[in-house]
């Protein structure tokens, strides 16, 4: 019998903790285990008695990169609980924070995290000598979303002005101006990325569940809807419903809660490629042209395909962010001010819903009269993806053994298809 | 330990730099890298060894600095302090979780409880679960970078003190003062909590510059006045016991605020 485990302990160049387990025996993969050894810091027990004026403060901490995508889930729960409704200019400013986030992340991951692998290097640092132009362009889109969070939230990481009902600060029009400008001078660089990624080689697998994403008539959504979609199944449910639809279950190799679709029992796949599989219709022409070019069109089954979906997206935020904006530096030209609006405190349960830049991710909120929370469940991107991430793992080492590959081929590979999923590990756990 | 200078050495070398994560949000290790335009600049003047988050070297041997960030709550994470401590010759905390054990500290009131309240059976995956702490509860640190997250420029700053040694004084003063000099109106006036009654300054008043009152991520200041403190509150209509939960968020296993009570 010729047996073969592959241990990739920590995983590099992804955020938060995590080990692969590969058993093949025999030529048949016996054992794909994706351990996420992430710390539990235990935020729902955290939250338990604190009051709504301190929950998306709290929860914000979850995540580092996905912080504005958190404090936005965390207000559209509590405002669903109390019954608060803000204005078109509140959703604008937070859509802009959410995508703030998504150029930030993604750039990253693309840049800093995933490209390493593709030009054989350990880290992105030897870009920065080869490829000196790149490392900057790719380095200046990270900023441009860190700009765009700091201008909107007062900080890149960790936003201080969103706040229940609205925002404590707004920015002068002529800043809202300037930022559009430097949205318009990046597009360019964004398209690039796209057929930069489209160039790289990957393995062609076919992901083995579902997919979930956020979905809305006529646009491309990542906060302004409440509805989810299970795209195979068919099944499209309200934010409030999400446990009857989202079962989460605990496995002893992981600290991160998994999760399958209730009604079939398939895990799922959540993050830009369900985005894009889900709205690609709504994608802004450049977004639409530079898929084309980069053959990504639905339905795209490739989970590698999602580095390719990101930076489809960073083409998509740049021009939507550009539109939001200007309009904003218009007067009227976004309904309402984006002062927080006075509601009550109530007894209540809500459950938030965005599109994180990883893909859905709920916040369900329940309060007492005081406002305080009596009961809290965070489902996060990264910990709905570990059970089709350990799908599509077994999927690729039963591809790359039929093949012949080696274990240093199967090993590199599977730590490839790790990082295309983007996890954060650290959302995962919380 | 503290007191090591590289600088001092007699052969100046590239100071080897580790940075290592606990339990965090990573936002503090991202903060580093939002150092865009300086980044290339700090990293010039260190060997970086060993950085999860951006390389899949692995962890040397030996080395110089080790950067912390997160808070500690598992005993592997404790042993893995204990072994940096033993190794490096200078120890840096970053962000509020290493530094105060910060957001996840929360969690060590009553932290027998909690991992029922999530997990129906603690996977193994967990770990040996501790009562989140600092990592100065475990091990001598030399250096302290506060904050949720750190600012970029502020761990620079902590980085060239480590590296070249710098005699300038910590900053202990509460963070009021600040807004006084920022000339910005106060919060209890509209009987509105804020702790920057209490918190340690260094931040510029960054929150309440933008219209929210501190949450007191740096921690208490040792010289806060805890008992005046929460007669202003009296005084302003603001419930102490608010106050008293409030300053939990960071603070929850400060032990002067467990004898204040």
């Amino acid at each position: 019998m010729t047996k073969t485990a592959i241990h990739v302990d920590h995983v590099a160049r992804i955020e938060g903790h995590g080990n692969v387990h590969v058993v093949i025996e025999d030529g048949i993969v016996k054992t794909v285990e994706m351990n996420v050894v992430e710390p539990a810091r235990l935020f729902e027990s955290m939250v338990r008695g604190r009051s709504w004026r301190e929950v998306s403060y709290i929860s914000s901490r979850i995540c580092g990169i996905c912080s504005a995508s958190h404090v936005v889930t965390d207000l559209k729960a509590i405002e669903r609980a109390f019954g608060v409704q803000v204005t078109p200019r509140t959703r604008a400013l937070r859509e802009l924070l959410v995508y703030g986030s998504y150029l930030q992340n993604h750039a990253t991951h693309l840049f800093v995290l995933a490209a390493p692998d593709f030009v054989g290097q350990k880290s992105v640092f030897p870009l920065a000598e080869t490829d000196p132009e790149l490392f900057d362009k790719a380095l200046g889109l990270k900023a441009l979303g860190n700009e765009l969070c700091t201008k909107v939230g007062g900080r890149s990481i960790h936003p201080i002005t969103a706040v229940v009902g609205g925002f404590t600060h707004e920015l002068e029009a002529g800043e809202y101006r300037a930022l559009a400008e430097k949205m318009d001078e990046a597009a360019a660089f964004a398209a690039a990325a796209v057929d930069l990624f489209a160039s790289f080689p990957v393995p062609s697998i076919t992901t083995a569940g579902d997919m979930l994403a956020m979905v809305e008539p006529d646009y491309y959504p990542v906060e302004c809807s409440d509805t989810a979609r299970f795209l195979d199944a068919g099944i499209e449910f309200d934010a409030n419903d999400v446990a009857a639809h989202l079962e989460e279950y605990e496995m002893p190799h992981s600290a991160a809660l998994l999760a399958r679709v209730r009604e079939t029992g398939s895990p799922f796949f959540t993050g830009a490629l369900a985005r894009i599989n889900a709205s690609w219709q709504h994608l802004g022409q450049n977004a639409k042209v530079a898929a084309a070019k980069a053959g990504l069109r639905p339905p795209e089954r490739n989970p590698f395909m999602n580095n390719v979906a990101q930076a489809v997206e960073l083409v998509d935020a740049l021009d939507r962010c550009a539109g939001i904006c200007r309009a904003l530096a218009e007067p009227g030209g976004v309904e309402g001010s984006s002062e927080p609006v006075d509601f009550e405190v109530k007894a209540g349960r809500g459950v938030g819903f965005t599109e994180a830049p990883r893909g859905a991710l709920f916040h369900a909120l329940e309060f007492d009269d005081e406002g305080r929370v009596v009961h809290a469940s965070i489902m996060t991107p990264t910990a709905q993806n570990v059970a089709n991430l350990e799908a599509d793992m077994r999927l690729l080492a039963e591809q790359l053994v039929a093949e012949g590959a080696g274990e240093d081929d199967v090993r590199g590979e599977i730590e490839k298809l790790v990082r295309a999923y983007d996890p954060c590990l650290s959302c995962s756990v919380h | 330990m503290s007191g090591y200078c590289i600088a001092c050495q007699e052969k100046p070398a590239t100071p080897r730099v580790v940075v290592v994560g606990l339990a965090s949000c990573f936002g503090c290790q991202l903060q580093i890298t939002n150092a865009e335009a300086h980044l290339l600049d700090v990293l010039g003047q260190i060997d970086v060894r060993y950085w999860q988050l951006t390389s899949s070297d692995p962890m040397p041997e030996e080395f110089d600095v080790a950067v912390i960030e997160g808070a500690v709550t598992t005993e592997e994470a404790e042993a893995t302090v204990r072994q940096l401590r033993e190794r490096a010759g200078v120890v840096i905390t970053i962000g509020a979780c290493a530094t105060t054990a910060g957001i996840p500290g929360m969690a060590a009131a009553g932290f027998l409880e909690r991992p029922a309240q999530v997990y129906a059976h603690v996977p193994e995956a967990c770990g040996e679960m501790i009562a989140p702490r600092p990592v100065q509860a475990v091990i001598d640190v030399d250096f302290e970078v506060r904050t949720c997250p750190v600012d970029s420029l502020d761990f620079v700053d902590v980085l060239q003190r480590a590296l070249y040694g710098s005699n300038k004084a910590v900053p202990t003063r509460t963070m009021c003062g600040d807004c006084k000099r920022n000339e910005t109106s106060c919060f209890f006036g509209k009987q509105q909590l804020c702790l920057g009654l209490v918190t340690r300054a260094g931040c510029g008043a960054r929150c309440v510059n933008l219209g929210r009152p501190c949450n007191g991520c740096r921690g208490l200041s040792p010289d806060a006045n805890l008992p005046s403190a929460r007669e202003a509150c009296e005084r302003y209509g603001v419930p102490v016991a608010d106050f008293d939960k409030a300053l939990e968020m960071f603070n929850q296993v400060n032990p002067a605020l467990q004898t204040s009570e």
